[in-house]
């Protein structure tokens, strides 16, 4: 039965592109439109999450034999709200103005959808070491959406990327009027939406079907 | 009167202006997976917000009696152990029991209704799992108990009313919000969306459009206020 | 440390009072079910697809339960839950056979007599409400109203024409509902093919002529030759399922008719596979005339 189950490096891979969790799995999507208005408060919020889903599948897979079926997804939200703790807590010692920054968003990842589906899908039934493959490729698929999101609203919307000039703004003596709508709800919707139609595309056209469809 | 006034722009201000949907972003992942049709959007509304009244009550309570700095539970259990009742803090803990608080009350609701209003279960019934984790609940409760009057350790809080409006003004905007994405999508289905756009990405570009539509109200409540003269 | 204390405490409390809470409530509030639902529940496919003619799968336990529903309704699962059912409800199951849908059209897009161009809604629905796109107003229009509706991807527009892909179809019935002219029906499978009737046309002789090149002419000629299967309605034959027998010989009827519409349709037999396995084919088999019957030659 275990050899049914990908190995650890299936899992890390599957979890960058065909398995991504934002655009394919279209879980976690709360952060992805909040905290992408820059790439540095991107790069944060991925990192958080990528530490608290390492701990949590690693801690998960480790305990899976005392799982209670019907007690399972409390005990999974329980842990993974301890190690979100700490890391906010972490976060508010060492990075505090991306701390206050994040704001609210740093303890929804509590109940992001991610880790809850990856205790369940995968720690709850596999290994330590499939299930930290697992957690890896995961965070790097939700860190590549995240700054692919955040690249463009911050480009578009400041005409900088990570604080560095990109396209001068006019103010800053340049030409480029920058698109505020960008930094606000309205363009973190529009290009979550555009870039996810992206993806499907590309993922259409890879894996084009022999003969009509 | 004046604290009337104040309810009065804090609904309007939790429901419209500041969306849940449209200027928080939580709740995206039900708006997109249950905005199909108008009578499941609706229910979830519904189930939203009576949770998010649940919730925030019970939390509320947790956080005024047990957990923050100087609460009275607290104080009165560390004096008893003998150490100085004024210096404990338990804000640490408040994500951990937030959630637990708000996972048991779901449980304890789904049970109560099943058994004393199958017909509302059976109208809302099967939302409330997928409401223990819905971003929305942890937020108001984050939201109630993180306020700068709570965490100052000040006895001026947020006091019970306020925190309750909030919460289900904020649910009944997410109500709001998921309605019209459901009338939305009722007639997308008619539409002729690119092949690449349909399902989630057109939701998304549509709630781009309906977040700039809901822009428009920004500043709506200081004005009001203004009008009223604060 | 005595912070750390007391919040373990507090943890600890709140623990125990909401395992007691939530204990009393589970036994407080029990809901009685018959338990015969849940074992259903556990034997039906979960597909919620409808076939069944109830809401989902748990709607269907619990008509069988509650109401006293037949227990074959579910045609996705076929044979083997109806037995599962029948075993919990303690009834005898008699055994019926698989309902697969037919399209009773088999007119290719170049075989039809087409009108003028159609720039309306791309619906079958919309267009049947103008009179169609071609000149036989009882065809199938091959917009798709019934790929739409199948959940399976079971059913194709090819050439203008609507192939059922016999290898994944359930049965479920979604592409008869979808369909507005009702030229798709359900009938029962004694075999993996079996001979259908695969025209509607309700016109006669020239009419049929004038709007498509292979349409039923209503000749009755497959009447006169086996008058206990086929019963002609309106210029039409219809095959009657409770007598029909796969092992009948029908190759006489098959050359008697002269449009050649009475076709086998149904999963392909080793002969199709073998005839066009050099072929570059789509994923799903079509009914080959030329393969399925040895003598009947194409006169068409």
């Amino acid at each position: 039965m275990a050899d049914s189950q990908p190995t650890a490096a299936e899992r890390f891979v599957n979890g960058i592109l065909p398995e991504n969790p934002i655009f394919r799995q279209i879980l976690g999507t709360c952060p992805t439109l909040a905290v992408t208005n820059g790439v540095k408060a991107a790069l944060t919020m991925a990192g958080a999450v990528a530490f608290v889903l390492v701990c949590s599948n690693l801690l998960v897979s480790l305990i899976r034999p005392l799982l209670k079926p019907h007690l399972r997804i409390l005990v999974f939200t329980l842990t993974i709200a301890a190690f979100v703790t700490i890391a906010d807590r972490l976060l508010a010692a060492y990075m505090y103005d991306m701390s206050k920054q994040l704001g609210p968003y740093i303890p929804l990842i509590i109940v992001n959808c991610i880790i809850i589906a990856r205790c369940e899908i995968c720690a709850s039934k596999q290994g330590p070491l499939p299930a930290l493959g697992d957690a890896l490729g995961q965070s790097l698929g939700f860190l590549l959406a995240l700054t692919a999101m955040a690249s463009v609203r911050e480009i578009l919307g400041a005409g900088t990327w990570l604080g560095l000039t990109v396209l001068a703004t006019k103010e800053n003596g340049g030409w480029f009027d920058p698109w505020s709508i960008m930094l606000l709800p309205p363009g973190a919707f529009l290009v979550f939406g555009l870039l996810m139609g992206a993806v499907n595309w590309y993922s259409a056209r890879a894996s084009k079907p022999v003969g009509p469809a | 009167m004046d604290h009337l006034v104040s309810l009065l722009l804090l609904a309007l201000s939790t429901a419209i202006i500041n969306n849940f949907v449209f200027h928080y972003f939580v709740g995206i992942c039900p708006y997109i997976g249950v905005s199909r049709r108008v009578d499941m959007a609706f229910g979830m509304g519904a189930a939203v917000t009576f949770v998010m009244g649940v919730a925030s009550f019970l939390s509320w309570m947790v956080t005024y009696f047990v957990l923050r700095p100087g609460a009275s539970l607290t104080a009165w259990v560390a004096g008893l152990a003998g150490a100085d009742a004024g210096s404990m803090d338990l804000s640490i803990l408040k994500y951990a029991v937030y959630i637990f608080v708000i996972a048991s009350a779901v449980q304890f609701v789904e049970m109560y209704l099943r058994r004393f209003f199958p017909p509302l279960y059976k109208a809302f019934g099967v939302f409330l799992p997928l409401i223990t984790t819905n971003c929305c609940i942890l937020f108001a409760c984050l939201e109630i108990g993180t306020d700068k009057r709570m965490t100052s350790g000040s006895p001026d809080f947020w006091p019970l009313d306020l925190a309750l409006v909030y919460a289900l003004c904020g649910g009944m905007g997410f109500a709001l919000a998921i309605t019209i994405m459901a009338g939305i999508r009722e007639e997308l289905d008619l539409c002729d969306v690119p092949k690449a756009l349909r399902g989630p990405s057109i939701v998304l570009i549509i709630a781009g459009i309906l977040a700039m539509a809901f822009l428009g109200f920004a500043g709506v409540d200081t004005n009001i206020g203004k009008l009223l003269g604060r | 440390m005595t912070m750390i204390l007391l919040a373990g405490a507090v943890l600890l409390v709140l623990a125990i009072g909401a395992a007691l809470i939530l204990g009393w409530a589970n036994v407080a509030f029990r809901v009685e079910t018959d338990p015969r639902i849940d074992a259903i529940n556990a034997v039906l496919p979960g597909a919620n697809c409808g076939g069944c003619g109830c809401v989902g799968c748990g709607d269907y336990a619990a008509a069988v339960v509650q109401q006293g529903m037949a227990v074959n309704q579910c045609t996705v699962g076929g044979a083997s839950v109806a037995t599962a059912i029948g075993r919990i409800m303690g009834v005898d199951v008699k055994a019926s056979w698989p309902q697969r849908p037919v399209v009773h059209c088999a007119a290719t897009q170049e075989q039809r007599l087409l009108r003028a161009e159609y720039r309306g809604e791309r619906t079958c629905a919309a267009a049947n409400l103008v009179g169609g796109l071609q000149g036989c107003i009882y065809g199938c229009m091959g917009l798709g109203d019934c790929t739409h509706a199948c959940a399976y991807d079971a059913i194709h527009v090819k050439d203008g024409l609507a192939v059922v892909d016999y290898l994944k179809c359930v049965g479920c019935g979604a592409c008869v509902r979808a369909c507005p002219r009702n030229i798709i029906s359900m009938i029962p499978f004694k075999a993996d093919r079996v001979l259908a009737v695969c025209c509607s046309n309700k016109d006669f002789g020239l009419e049929v002529k004038a709007v498509c090149k292979v349409g039923c002419i209503g000749c009755k000629g497959c009447e006169r030759l086996m008058p206990d299967l086929f019963k002609i309605k309106d210029n039409l034959p219809g095959i009657d399922y409770e007598k029909y027998d796969s092992a009948t010989d029908f190759a006489p009827v098959l050359n008697k008719c002269p449009m050649k519409r009475l076709m086998y349709v149904g999963k392909p037999t080793p002969r199709d596979l073998e005839a066009t396995k050099d072929q570059e084919l789509p994923k799903e088999a079509r009914a080959d005339f030329k393969t399925t019957v040895d003598e009947t030659e194409w006169r068409g």
